[in-house]
């Protein structure tokens, strides 16, 4: 289902945020990026959760580097967040058109059977739902785990609450965004990948199509916040799907975008009003 | 508590029970004091005490809870910055802004009250209506920035000031907007002290054509040169008023410097005692 | 051969009408408009609808059909891109900020696209409109003689933009709009409400955009929504950038070398890959010149600083003791 695709990337999003304080523009091509690596390998014979999973650390790298390169030497001159906005719009620019040139702009499918479609009710899941659903489930609250649990998760929590509070006290914040990156890396791949089989198709757009309606689920949840990111992915997931039966099927991404611009217009600051998370 | 009404003269701000709460902190509680045209009052207290606050809401930019602002009479109460700007207040901040990619010129233009120029159709198609409008602003600006030491920099981007440069240019800016009532916000704060005396003869010869000032300032020396009162403020209300010698001596005051019940210390800070 | 620098300085210009208008809205504003294209769009499709006659051959559907002659059809684009542009603004600007602003926008731009795209009986969906009337009308011209005049059309009224900006740009407007994009809590201090600067310069801007559209479904007889992709926005903003924000030469610069002159050379240079390949190396060239120019170089290749603000000759010639406040 479309949700559990959004809420995937919009926690990854949401994840990066809350640490960098912007809004990395190139996220939907990290996320065709990472779909398009772990078809390669698929193709090549691998296992088809073991090419997702190299996927995923590909885009990790790939989130890794481009902040080193990138976006950390912009945040070290503190510039404004407009500026990193459009240097994620460079990068986008970069990634979208390195992927045309190496996998050409035909579509590509995933080919794996991966079992028959599962009927509730009116809702007809296909193994691709199923497996996206479970994948996104586990690594959530494999997430929420290390948040809550281990050290590195506070690490991050207090940096994305206060980054200069958390240098104060000790913590690397260099390395944790570095961290940060790579994790959002592997969700945004997953995410990716489950867009494909949702979409059924993979071209170098497939992601970037995408990017405002997770960016509106992540504002809706509040940016920053990982935990409303999920809900707000459901959310709009929801919505989208429900009138998608009520109106034309080409008018669905509209119907996304349009969900979107009415939330931003009338209730920015999402559905949870955060207290003091501004970005 | 005293009251904090001006000795006489011709009211130009009357600030009247003036509340407004900042999540769940009364940042000004009640505050209430006159000022007179064509003095220079002075706002002191501790740090938190609301004098920043007060003066955000003077110039508009945030709304009181409750409470009445009476300028010249009229209640400017929930007017935003530019309509209680066009009523002829002007200000300085706190930390300066200054607009880093325009020069210091330009800075200080933008303050111009009423520029023809700034219609969009004359400014494209008929620059006749304007040019000789934008002459006279041009060198009275440049003359004001001389009048203020800044006339080496007039054609600078106004981000390579320094922060006293920027405070005078600050001031240069206030001025320009004509202005009934200045409102200035720490002006010497942080800057080099024959800066601040600069700053303290200017602003007499600013009190001198007309100009009412409300001033908030820690620094007791270029109080005492400058203010002709001065109204204390803390937790904020306000405690007290008057010539800042005899504010400094009240207990009051004292206490809400200090933190303690009106006991006093040898060589305090604020008497000198 | 003269048909390859006709048509570079043909559609050279068209361009750089756009990214020019695209100057006034976030050079000298600081509004992020990624929907820029959009208007574009509309500019071209009013420009064609009011130009063609009804429609005849079947299959395609489109409104209006009004056979007005090019100039008139040309203005209404215009006209029409700029209201839509006081829409929007109306709705989205005043409440937002530039980030979200920005999804706004693109989110607009997509719906705009999306509608076209499946409504057939606006615009005639995703075929498009063509055989589009020229500028010639019934003359018979070759590509090359027609190609020569447009480019002429554009390049006069590129000449009568730039010059638009430049007088915006020594003006108290542009000044004032320079303020506001540095800091709105000043300009908003000294009697400024940020909101109606902001508008006139958002619809003169779309204006813009809308006869640059015109001008190019004139030029190509033929418009489609392929034909603007919300990329399109990204490759102007990005050559605003390069070339300079603030600065219409930068504007103009920015048109023909990021633009179109990458485009020329990928379409005329030999493809070792195919032609779609060509398209991708020149927009990863565009996005690498893009971060390289914020970091060394924010201002651009022709920064905003290098353009005179004021004229001091009219002023040095026009010396006279003027009334007013004497300085104390």
């Amino acid at each position: 289902m479309t949700a559990s695709v959004l809420a995937l990337a919009a926690v990854a999003v949401s994840l990066q945020v809350s640490v960098t304080n912007f809004i990395n523009f190139a996220y939907g091509d990290f996320m065709t990026f990472g779909a398009y690596i772990a078809w390669t390998v698929a193709e090549h014979g691998v296992n088809f959760f073991l090419a997702v999973l190299i996927g995923g650390i590909a885009t990790g790298v790939l989130g890794v580097v481009s902040n080193f390169v990138i976006f950390r030497p912009f945040m070290r001159r503190r510039v404004r967040p407009v500026t990193l906005l459009i240097a994620g719009v460079g990068l986008s620019f970069i990634v979208q058109n390195g992927m045309t040139i190496i996998w050409g702009t035909e579509p590509v499918r995933f080919n794996v059977t991966l079992g028959n479609a599962l009927h509730i009710g009116p809702l007809v899941l296909t193994p691709g739902d199923l497996v996206t659903i479970g994948a996104a489930v586990a690594l959530l609250v494999l997430l929420h785990a290390m948040l809550t649990y281990t050290k590195f998760g506070k690490s991050l929590r207090a940096t994305s609450n206060n980054v200069d509070l958390a240098k104060a006290c000790g913590i690397d914040s260099d390395r944790v965004i570095s961290i940060t990156w790579f994790i959002a890396g592997i969700l945004t791949a997953v995410a990716g990948v489950g867009l494909v089989l949702q979409e059924s198709t993979l071209d170098p757009t497939t992601g970037f199509s995408e990017l405002f309606v997770i960016f509106g689920a992540v504002i809706l949840g509040g940016i920053g916040r990982p935990y409303g990111a999920m809900l707000g992915a459901l959310v709009v997931g929801i919505l989208t799907e429900v009138s998608g039966s009520y109106v034309d099927s080409a008018y669905k991404t509209s119907i996304a975008f349009g969900f979107v611009i009415v939330l931003l217009l009338f209730r920015p600051q999402g559905l949870f009003s955060a207290a003091g998370k501004t970005s | 508590m005293t009251e904090a009404l001006a000795a006489g003269g011709d009211v130009l701000l009357d600030i009247r029970e003036v509340q407004f709460a900042y999540g769940g902190v009364k940042a000004v509680d009640g505050a209430s004091f006159s000022v007179d045209r064509g003095t220079v009052t002075g706002l002191i207290g501790p740090n938190g005490a609301g004098k920043s606050t007060l003066i955000e809401i003077l110039s508009g930019t945030l709304s009181p809870d409750r409470g009445s602002i009476l300028f010249q009479g009229v209640d400017t109460r929930g007017w935003g910055p530019p309509r209680v700007a066009q009523m002829g207040i002007a200000r300085t901040f706190q930390t300066a802004r200054v607009l880093p990619r325009l020069t210091v010129l330009e800075n200080v233009l933008v303050a111009a009250q009423g520029q023809e120029g700034e219609n969009p159709l004359k400014a494209m198609f008929w620059r006749r209506s304007w040019a000789q409008q934008e002459d006279a602003n041009r060198e009275e600006a440049k003359s004001l920035l001389n009048w203020l030491g800044l006339s080496d920099h007039l054609e600078k981007p106004a981000g390579t000031l320094s922060g006293g440069q920027r405070r005078l240019m600050e001031i240069s800016r206030a001025l320009l907007a004509h202005p009934k009532l200045l409102l200035l916000d720490e002006p010497t704060a942080g800057v080099f002290p024959e800066t601040s005396r600069l700053i303290a003869t200017r602003i007499r010869e600013i009190v001198a054509q007309g100009v009412t000032i409300l001033l908030i300032a820690h620094n007791m020396e270029f109080l005492s040169t400058v203010a002709d009162d001065v109204v204390v403020m803390a937790e904020g209300k306000v405690l007290t008023r008057g010539p800042l010698d005899s504010v400094r001596q009240h207990e009051d005051v004292i206490a809400a410097y200090l933190g303690v019940g009106g006991r006093s210390l040898t060589t305090h800070p604020i008497t000198g005692a | 051969m003269l048909f390859f620098f006709t048509d570079l300085l043909a559609l050279g210009c068209i361009v750089s009408i756009m990214v020019v208008g695209l100057n006034l809205q976030y050079g000298y504003t600081g509004l992020l408009n990624f929907a820029f294209y959009m208007y574009v769009a509309i500019g071209a499709y009013i420009a064609g609808v009011t130009t063609m006659g009804p429609p005849t051959l079947p299959g395609i559907t489109y409104i209006f059909g009004w056979t007005l002659p090019w100039y008139v059809g040309l203005l209404l684009g215009g006209v029409v891109a700029a209201a839509a542009g006081a829409v929007v603004f109306a709705f989205t600007v005043r409440r937002l900020r530039s980030d979200y602003l920005a999804i706004v926008t693109v989110s607009a731009a997509f719906i705009v696209y999306n509608v076209i795209n499946s409504f057939i009986p606006l615009f005639d969906g995703a075929t498009g409109l063509f055989n589009v009337p020229p500028i010639t009308g019934n003359l018979n011209v070759s590509t090359e003689q027609y190609s020569l005049i447009v480019l002429l059309v554009a390049a006069i009224l590129l000449a009568v933009f730039v010059f638009i900006s430049m007088r915006i740009f020594r003006s108290p407007f542009g000044r004032l709009l320079r303020a506001i994009r540095e800091d709105e809590t000043v300009t908003s201090a000294f009697g400024h409400a940020s909101w109606r600067p902001q508008l006139w310069v958002f619809v003169i801007g779309c204006f813009m955009a809308g006869i640059a559209g015109g001008l190019f479904i004139f030029y190509i007889t033929a418009w489609s929504p392929s034909a603007f992709l919300p990329l399109e926005s990204f490759f102007l903003l990005a050559a605003l950038i390069i070339g300079g924000s603030g600065n219409y030469w930068g504007a103009v610069f920015g048109a023909f070398v990021v633009i179109e002159g990458l485009a020329e050379l990928s379409r005329y240079a030999p493809t070792f890959g195919s032609q779609a390949d060509a398209g991708a190396i020149r927009a990863m060239i565009i996005g690498i010149a893009l971060i390289l120019v914020l970091r060394y170089r924010p201002e651009g290749l022709f920064p905003e600083r290098w353009l005179k603000w004021y004229r001091t000759t009219a002023s040095a010639a026009r010396k006279r003791v003027l009334p007013g406040r004497q300085s104390p």
